[in-house]
């Protein structure tokens, strides 16, 4: 858990650091494929406490889930459907969950 | 450990991600209603209507340089002028006309005067025939005529004791307006409910509107002398 807000510290300190920038237009699609990434690490957070965590099945979560929730919010507008809420849906929900998770387990850590 | 490590670097991408969005997020973005981008929309559609008809105009007028450099080809540059002579005279009222149309005939009505009553309400007025005319106009009339006398950028309707004078001429009633154009729209213009025929209708002169397929509106009769007119000399390349 620290060890993720750690690293997302961290790469926030590094993002803001570097001198990259990438058209404006990606900026839904780059959006939407941050709530899955979000939602791997919790998910990873959450398999860790429960001593179920796969570095192959994490790894391929955390960036297929990006691509495609990136590229559902990209057929999306092609389409002129917003689809990518489909994706802010699935990923927000399993992210309270997997947030639930670890703040249950905490807690009764902290109780003990 | 290494699960804790996977961890952190991941969550590091996450960051890098997050820092960029924010990054470009930053500033000059800010959320727009739906409304305002319909708005938009509409403003950007009218505007494309807009210039689809200026690239009409364009094309049209390329077309007649198109007419023009062949008839001057082939040598009859006279006659081409002349039907774009005749084309413009048909649009000044200088020759007579035929098209669908409508007939409307005006008189005074013959009910009897309520006791105390103006009579000069039952009496057609020049101030009613302009009117009728006006509205025709705005239904789309394309050419009037009243009693036989073209109505042209100079008629004057004007009143003249018990009649009506229109290009210097005297007429007396029936008034009979002819006019081309779409012959429901101009119908209406005279019978519909809130117009001023109908209105007349109900004070009680005598409205009629007849549309008829085939309608003949004479030429403008009179010779036009224009005696303080210039015309504002233009330079060609504006």
């Amino acid at each position: 858990m620290i060890i993720a807000l750690i690293g997302i510290i961290v790469g926030l300190g590094i993002g803001f650091y570097l001198p990259i920038t990438f058209p404006a237009q990606y900026s839904l699609y780059l959006s939407i494929s941050i709530i899955a990434a979000f939602d791997s690490i919790f998910g990873a957070v959450r398999a860790n406490l429960e001593n179920k965590f796969d570095t192959v099945i994490f790894t391929t979560g955390f960036f297929g889930n990006a691509f495609l929730a990136g590229m559902l919010a990209y057929i999306g507008d092609q389409l002129g459907v917003p689809l990518y809420y489909a994706a802010i849906v699935a990923f927000g929900v399993r992210l309270f969950e997997n947030f639930a998770y670890i703040r249950r387990y905490f807690i009764s850590k902290l109780r003990e | 450990m290494g699960n804790k490590f996977y961890i952190f670097m991941m969550a590091c991408i996450v960051g890098l991600l997050m820092a960029f969005t924010l990054n470009n997020t930053s500033g000059e973005y800010r959320i727009v209603p739906f409304k305002v981008i319909n708005d938009y929309k509409k403003v950007i559609e009218k505007e494309q209507v807009e210039i689809q008809s200026i690239r009409n105009l364009l094309n049209e007028t390329n077309e007649k340089i198109e007419y023009f450099k062949g008839e001057q080809a082939e040598g009859n540059v006279g006659k081409a002028l002349k039907n774009e002579l005749d084309e413009y005279k048909a649009s000044a009222g200088l020759l007579a006309l035929e098209g669908p149309g409508v007939l409307v005939i005006l008189s005074d009505g013959d009910r009897e005067l309520i006791e105390g009553e103006d009579p000069n309400n039952l009496l057609v007025h020049d101030i009613d025939v302009l009117n009728i005319v006006n509205d025709l106009k705005i239904s789309g009339a394309e050419a009037i005529s009243l009693n036989g006398q073209r109505v042209v950028s100079i008629s004057e309707i004007n009143c003249a004791g018990p009649t009506i004078k229109i290009n210097d001429r005297v007429y007396s009633q029936p008034y009979i307006i002819k006019a081309i154009g779409n012959p429901d729209y101009l119908q209406a213009a005279i019978k519909a409910p809130g117009t001023y025929g109908n209105l007349l209708k109900q004070v009680g002169l005598f409205v009629e509107a007849n549309t008829s397929v085939s309608i003949t509106v004479p030429a403008y009769e009179e010779q036009i002398e224009y005696k303080y007119l210039k015309v504002i000399e233009r330079s060609e390349k504006p």
